[in-house]
């Protein structure tokens, strides 16, 4: 566990506030970074669902100016990026606060790099030149509803696609009035996706002692609460943990190349318009397998992350790489007594047999860590077509 | 849909009024505890001549100020910081955090822990401060509650200490 | 795992680590938009090598604008400004700090005094005075124990003055921190062994502090695994490049710990001993950590049941039984000591009384305790221990520390 790679860089300039009146502190951060008037940028569900009002409350008492833009659609385009810095540059605005994750957050690091600067260093940013500017305050407050990217460097909009250490959030908060109960398939999915980024950090060949930290919490909080929060979802706690889990998932995530169960998961969603989380948990098992059976060196602390240092330190060490699949598995199946309509095979998503041979192509080309053989990506989705959980 | 609103949002009139006079409550009580407790006045003897130091809510009060006057006796020194030299800021950073505290909540040691405090000033003299103010909320509250606040609730018997706090009340409330 | 009610952390710093972490100092420069950094050290970092080691990774692609080794031991503002006015002078525009925790205060007071044009620096002394982000400063740490390459914390002296000031703000954390075994091979054993123990401590103290959270915890266990399983090995190994690195990181590990969940009663204890006696401050730490433990335990014995697991690994975790968990805990603490007692050659003590000052006479007076204790209660790192304490229990504990024997469990009120 833990062990030191020789060398390594690690980089999360976020800082956290979670827990009970976390909002509250809003103004007091805002001014730390010499701001006064934030936008918070949300969707018309999220305010139809009262998170307007919260925001209203935490800045109750604090003297400052909010605007609230309720209007950020689900696909995020450069129209609304041109019309928002309008907005922002006409009404003084000097910081944002994304209420919300997916294309909240990818509106909301869009417009940060508008605002720091023009409108057009946003397609220079996707032609892969380096922002030159410190970018103005960003704060995230995450509930269960996310991408699994918001709050790493990658953010995409449209066809663009934005990729810059400065476009990670300043800020992420986390308050349980912010965190509501999502659907089941929605907070199932934003696990399985957490889990995917820490188990995929675990056994990652360049793992080092803070992906590491950060990995082993996410998959402790989400091993011992995601069944609890899909059985009695209105546990705050629980509830809070989940949504801490996402951004340790992240944070390792985001100082490694991304895994192949990610990537996987990510292509098969472009072509079935499923969320990506539950594809990955449907691949996971497989891909644990495969590693498995080809020893990797790595692989037998996985189960301290997934079990904890009590059974982890119970097993024999032989032993501890199957029960660290096992209790996934044993997860897994746990989710899918839970939700309703839960995937059995990625074959339950309209994916055809057919369709399998531009996924092996699209995975291994995918691959940034460029070692997948084809074979092991082939042997993976035939058994995520085949297999039925 | 996509329209901006801009929202000033409102003050919160009954948690900035039970707030205050929360920390008037607790100024008049130093200043009491300050007569009648040897631990307390040790504390203040020790701070360096016209030390005064704040407690307050970010951004704009409730406060409270005490601080020790020409001949060392500690003074409750009302709530308004405009032309008072303050020594030590304690300020809680939000109405919210400083409701957790006088609702008892949060223990003066958990709010600290918590960051809900920025404390402005010499180390050693917030460290006395947070002393005296522990001792004191042993004398307000019933040790119920003060058992919750304090990390180590003193040992006193019951009647060692009855009569102090009669007449801390009474020096609060009353100001006698 | 547990999740406190509330909690917050930060640390912005980028780490780089490596064998040859180094050599990346100039692209790491370009990223911040720097070219013409500043040196900072202090004599003895510059007289073992250590300045010559990072010239030769970077002056290829790098103009070195000035260096400078004049920091004190003690860090000073009249030096604070002198080497300010040097970095004008030359034109640089990023500081690099070459060194242990005085060398970074020094380059963190330099950083305010160039970026914010003052001329005072008291003014940005307190909470909230820095506003703006301040030049680039990568922190080469030259030890593993101190965590200062990773702290939001700069402590400045006015010597004339008498003034101690001390300056809090995220703008001080450096950008980058580079964590390259070279910088540590050359440490002699003792000081190896005493700053080792600091960094556990952080570490420990961090992990059974109020403020600990998912993250501090997560920091916390990795840093004991890797300080567990090196720190004794490289005392008596000093050439183990691998361990080196491993401390490294771990001293960097328990730097974020506890810059996050801060220190308690050990700490508070240890600034105290520092300041009336000038105990080395990793030497106070190793002594006073296991009483820390013991003082504590009643407030948190299964959290401290669970730093088994990293120190003795799994085996010696499984084998033993929860209720004598916090007990092997102690005990590993105290072998610890009494390792690298015996791998530094007697040099590394294990209580006050075997503290030795420069001319070989003990260096913690028996009837110095009083003066400790009284010190102790100006220290605002008791706010985060677990249980309180007056004068009466720091000097319980300082006369246990003193004689080097366990705690009496008895005397600990509750």
């Amino acid at each position: 566990m833990f062990q030191p790679q020789s060398a390594y860089a690690f980089y999360s300039p976020t800082k956290v506030l979670s827990g009970n009146k976390a909002l509250e502190n809003l103004p007091v951060e805002l001014d730390g970074m010499n701001a006064v008037k934030p936008l918070i940028l949300t969707t018309p569900v999220l305010s139809a669902r009262g998170m307007e009002k919260v925001m209203e409350s935490a800045f109750g008492d604090s003297n400052l100016t909010i605007g609230v833009f309720a209007g950020v659609p689900s696909q995020p385009d450069l129209r609304l990026i041109r019309e928002l810095y309008g907005l922002y540059r006409d009404n003084g605005y000097d910081a944002i606060i994304a209420l919300g994750g997916g294309p909240v957050m990818d509106t909301a690091k869009a417009l940060n790099v508008a605002v720091s600067g023009r409108p057009e260093d946003l397609e220079s940013l996707a032609d892969r030149n380096p922002l030159t500017k410190k970018l103005r305050p960003l704060a995230a407050i995450l509930n269960l509803d996310l991408s699994g990217c918001e709050m790493t460097r990658y953010a995409s909009l449209g066809s663009l696609s934005l990729t810059s250490p400065a476009l990670i959030p300043d800020l992420m908060i986390i308050d349980s009035r912010t965190v509501p109960a999502e659907e089941h398939k929605t907070m199932a999915a934003t696990a399985l996706m957490s889990m995917t980024q820490a188990v995929e950090a675990c056994l990652h060949p360049a793992r080092n002692p803070l992906t590491d930290a950060y990995a082993y919490g996410a998959a402790r909080f989400i091993m011992e609460n995601i069944t609890n929060v899909l059985k009695n979802p209105s546990e705050r706690k629980g509830r809070l943990a989940l949504a801490n889990a996402a951004f340790f998932a992240q944070t390792s995530f985001d100082n490694l190349a991304p895994g192949m169960v990610y990537e996987l998961g990510m292509a098969i969603s472009r072509s079935c318009q499923t969320n990506p989380g539950l594809i990955m948990g449907l691949l996971l098992p497989h891909f644990l397998l495969l590693e498995m059976r080809k020893e990797i060196a790595t692989r037998n602390d996985l189960y301290l992350f997934i079990g904890g240092p009590e059974a982890f330190a119970g097993t024999m060490a032989e032993a501890s790489s199957r029960k660290a699949v096992d209790r996934i598995v044993e997860i897994l199946l746990e989710l899918q007594s839970l939700v309703v309509d839960f995937p059995r095979s990625i074959r339950d998503l309209g994916i055809k047999k057919e369709d399998l041979e531009g996924l092996i192509v699209q995975g291994s080309a995918a691959g940034v860590r460029g070692e997948y053989d084809p074979q092991d990506i082939r042997n993976i989705l035939e058994k995520a077509w085949e297999t039925r959980f | 849909m996509n329209i901006l609103r801009e929202i000033q949002p409102s003050s919160k009139p009954v948690k900035r009024a039970y707030v205050a006079l929360m920390l008037w409550f607790v100024g008049r009580a130093i200043e009491a505890a300050a007569r009648v407790d040897g631990a307390v006045k040790a504390e203040f003897d020790g701070l360096s001549p016209g030390f005064t130091f704040s407690l307050g809510v970010m951004p704009q009060g409730p406060m409270m100020i005490v601080g020790k006057d020409d001949q060392g006796l500690v003074r409750y020194l009302g709530w308004n910081p405009e032309g008072q030299k303050i020594d030590l800021k304690m300020k809680v950073k939000n109405l919210e955090g400083a409701i957790l505290m006088f609702t008892f909540q949060e223990s003066t040691a958990l709010a600290t822990a918590r960051n809900r405090l920025i404390v402005d000033g010499e180390v050693p003299a917030a460290c006395a401060i947070v002393r005296v103010l522990d001792i004191v909320e042993v004398y307000l509250l019933p040790k119920l509650i003060a058992k919750l606040a304090v990390k180590r609730y003193p040992d006193w018997s019951f009647g060692e200490k009855i009569w102090n706090r009669v007449r801390i009340y009474a020096g609060a409330v009353l100001g006698l | 795992m547990d999740l406190p009610g509330y909690y917050e952390y930060y640390c912005g710093v980028k780490i780089i680590a490596g064998h040859d972490a180094l050599e990346k100092i100039p692209g790491l420069l370009q990223d911040l938009h720097a070219s013409r950094p500043m040196i900072v050290t202090d004599k003895g970092v510059a007289g073992a090598g250590l300045v010559d080691i990072v010239l030769g990774a970077v002056k290829d692609q790098l103009t070195i604008g000035a260096v400078s080794d004049d920091v004190p031991p003690d860090s000073d503002l009249r030096v604070v400004n002198r080497l300010a006015a040097l970095y004008r002078e030359q034109g640089c525009d990023a500081l690099i700090a070459v060194g242990g925790g005085s060398v970074m205060d020094t380059a963190k007071g330099i950083n305010i005094v160039v970026s914010e044009d003052a001329d005072d620096l008291m003014k940005f002394s307190g909470a909230g005075a820095l506003k703006r982000p301040l030049k680039p400063l990568v922190a080469v740490p030259t030890t593993a124990g101190t965590g200062s390459e990773v702290t939001l914390v700069a402590v400045v002296k006015d010597h004339e003055r008498h003034l101690k000031m001390a300056f809090v703000s995220y703008f001080l954390l450096p950008d980058v921190s580079i964590l390259d075994s070279r910088m540590t091979l050359s440490l002699p054993a003792a000081i190896t062994a005493a700053t080792g123990m600091d960094a556990m401590t952080h570490a420990v103290e961090a992990y059974y502090g109020l403020s600990k959270n998912p993250l501090s915890d997560a920091t916390a266990l990795a840093a004991i695994r890797l300080i567990s399983g090196n720190l004794v090995e490289v005392t008596r190994n000093p050439a183990d490049r691998e361990a080196r690195l491993a401390m490294a990181n771990a001293a960097a590990l328990a730097g974020m710990a506890f810059s996050n969940s801060m220190v308690g009663m050990v700490h508070t204890l240890g600034h105290a001993t520092g300041s009336v006696c000038g105990v080395p401050h990793g030497a106070c730490m190793a002594i006073l950590l296991p009483y820390g433990l013991e003082y504590n335990r009643h407030k948190r014995e299964a959290v401290m049941g669970e730093l088994l697991f990293p120190m003795g690994g799994s085996d010696v975790f499984a084998r033993t039984p929860k209720e004598q968990r916090v007990d092997r805990v102690i005990a590993y603490i105290r072998q610890m000591n009494q390792d690298l007692h015996d791998a530094s050659g007697g040099r590394h003590a294990r209580f006050f009384k075997e503290v030795l000052d420069r001319e070989g006479k003990r260096a913690v007076a028996r009837e110095r305790l009083p003066d400790i204790a009284r010190t102790a209660l100006g220290d605002g790192s008791i706010f985060y221990n677990p249980e309180d304490l007056d004068y009466d229990d720091f000097l319980m504990v300082l006369e246990a520390a003193w004689e080097g024997v366990a705690l009496d469990p008895d005397r600990i009120r509750k």
